[in-house]
């Protein structure tokens, strides 16, 4: 089942050729290894660009992660660990 | 040629990219799945089970208890759609979206049925190997038989069809199949003794004139698929007939006072979006759906056109006073029809109490334009805020003039 959180995380970020990419963050106090991004997005706040990724962690969860540049600061959206 | 690129089962094919876990299993997108509302989308993988997008989701629960029920992100699938345009438009300028999933792309008189079938096969690998999404594409010579080949094949159709080519595959289909043709409007046509699209294409001019009017005799043209309608691309952008939001609420509710803050924030959404995109409206209408699914709409005209809150609330409450007898409402609905541009630098007066309530409006908006739409609302609204939070696919939409232009024109 989804969880919509609005948890701040720590996340690694690599920013390569222009492109920024989250590689692990903290949550619960464990780190989630980004195993691969399926999908980026934005949205605008006002005159703030969220920025929005899907990715997949090591054992079949997924998450969505938002860069938010006001603080900078990064927030976990949404969370599926696995049930139904 | 034109080609009309229609994402299959949108929504529900983006949570499935995001989340393998969903891939291969029934997915529904709707609200928040704890609450009650409709089906947003469902995917491919549930519509065997009888489940569609509008329907109920307590029915679609019953039907398909094993599916996963998905919390929509309309913010989400409105910036995939723009991103979908961008890659339209670096094939072509002439992009026209046709709705979120949906876009008529135009590829020029160059281009044989072959050839442009060609250009549909590269545009679907490339959005799936860049989104992981599916498509289905229809491709003719106009926009009628561009959009009725995208639906004869579906999810990751490629349907390409001349005039003569849609006559073959047209023609022998139930009337209804006809773009343009609704559930009332092919009963009427059934009932003259037209059942088919072949039917429609054969019929007598005279009579389908006196029958329905004037789209008698288009909709015979359409059946022989002649269609003159151009590509208007979006970067030009189109002016709105109406524009209004709803709300499907979380249990049926006789609260007045709950019932008119909801009223109050959607006046609040639709003025915001009038205003937003340069529009004033004159036509009120009010739109109410109790819990046996008894929908009403109730209109009346302003005086003058507007794109002020209060206006449109008070015009809307008294709609709701004179109509609303007191029973449960699952649905309330508000549009603003009848619309103009709104002119540029109105005149007007130092202390008049309209000018302090449009400067007020105006502050306002600079407010949510810098913070977001959540930043203000009406205190009179915050009885819905507080068990409705957001009206979902409520934010105002980009306007023509401040979207990029597409690949390969000036900016000018």
């Amino acid at each position: 089942m989804f969880e919509s959180l609005s948890d701040p995380v720590d996340v690694l970020t690599s920013f390569v050729e222009g492109q920024m990419q989250p590689l692990r963050f903290r949550w619960k106090g464990r780190v989630v290894r980004v195993k691969n991004v399926s999908g980026q997005w934005v949205r605008r706040e006002g005159q703030t660009l969220l920025r929005y990724f899907a990715v997949e962690g090591p054992q079949n969860d997924t998450y969505e992660l938002c860069y938010d540049p006001r603080g900078p600061r990064w927030v976990l959206s949404r969370a599926w660990t696995g049930g139904r | 040629m034109i080609l009309l690129v229609d994402m299959d089962a949108f929504f529900a094919s983006v949570e499935q990219a995001h989340h393998p876990h969903l891939r291969g299993r029934p997915v529904i997108v709707c609200g928040d799945p704890s609450r009650r509302g409709v089906v947003t989308a469902a995917s491919y993988e549930a519509r065997p089970f009888g489940v569609r997008a509008g329907m109920p989701l307590q029915e679609a629960r019953r039907l398909c208890p094993q599916a996963d029920y998905v919390e929509g992100s309309p913010d989400k699938y409105v910036a995939l759609s723009l991103q979908l345009l961008e890659l339209y438009t670096t094939y072509t300028p002439d992009v026209e979206p046709f709705s979120v999933d949906e876009a008529f792309v135009g590829l020029g008189r160059s281009y044989t049925l072959e050839s442009a079938a060609g250009v549909a096969r590269e545009i679907q690998a490339e959005i799936d190997r860049r989104f992981g999404l599916p498509a289905s594409i229809g491709v003719g010579p106009n926009k009628l038989i561009a959009k009725m080949a995208a639906g004869l094949e579906k999810p990751r159709g490629l349907t390409a069809l001349d005039a003569e080519g849609f006559r073959t595959a047209f023609w022998p289909r139930d009337i209804q199949e006809m773009w343009g043709v609704g559930p009332k409007l092919a009963m009427r046509m059934r009932s003259l003794g037209f059942k088919t699209v072949g039917d429609l294409a054969h019929a007598p001019e005279p009579l389908l004139r006196s029958a329905f009017g004037i789209i008698g005799p288009q909709l015979r043209d359409a059946a022989w698929g002649h269609d003159d309608t151009p590509i208007i691309p979006y970067h030009k952008g189109v002016d709105a007939k109406s524009m209004g939001h709803e709300v499907t609420l979380p249990e049926d509710c006789d609260d007045s006072a709950f019932l008119e803050g909801t009223l109050m924030r959607l006046a609040d959404q639709v003025a915001r979006r009038l205003r937003t995109e340069g529009y004033v409206g004159r036509t009120v209408t009010l739109k109410l759906r109790n819990r046996r699914f008894e929908t009403i709409t109730r209109q009346r005209a302003l005086a003058e056109p507007t794109d002020d809150r209060t206006t449109i609330f008070s015009q809307a409450r008294a709609l709701w006073l004179e109509h609303w007898k007191g029973d449960a409402v699952r649905l309330i609905g508000l549009s603003l029809a009848s619309l103009d541009r709104r002119a540029q630098g109105e005149q007007e007066e130092l202390f008049d109490q309209a000018t302090r309530s449009k400067r007020l409006e105006r502050a306002l908006d600079r407010v949510r334009d810098k913070l977001g739409e959540a930043s203000v609302v009406p205190a009179g609204s915050l009885t819905h805020r507080q068990r409705m939070g957001h009206v979902t696919f409520g934010a105002p939409s980009r306007p023509a003039d401040r979207r990029p232009p597409p690949r390969g024109t000036s900016s000018a």
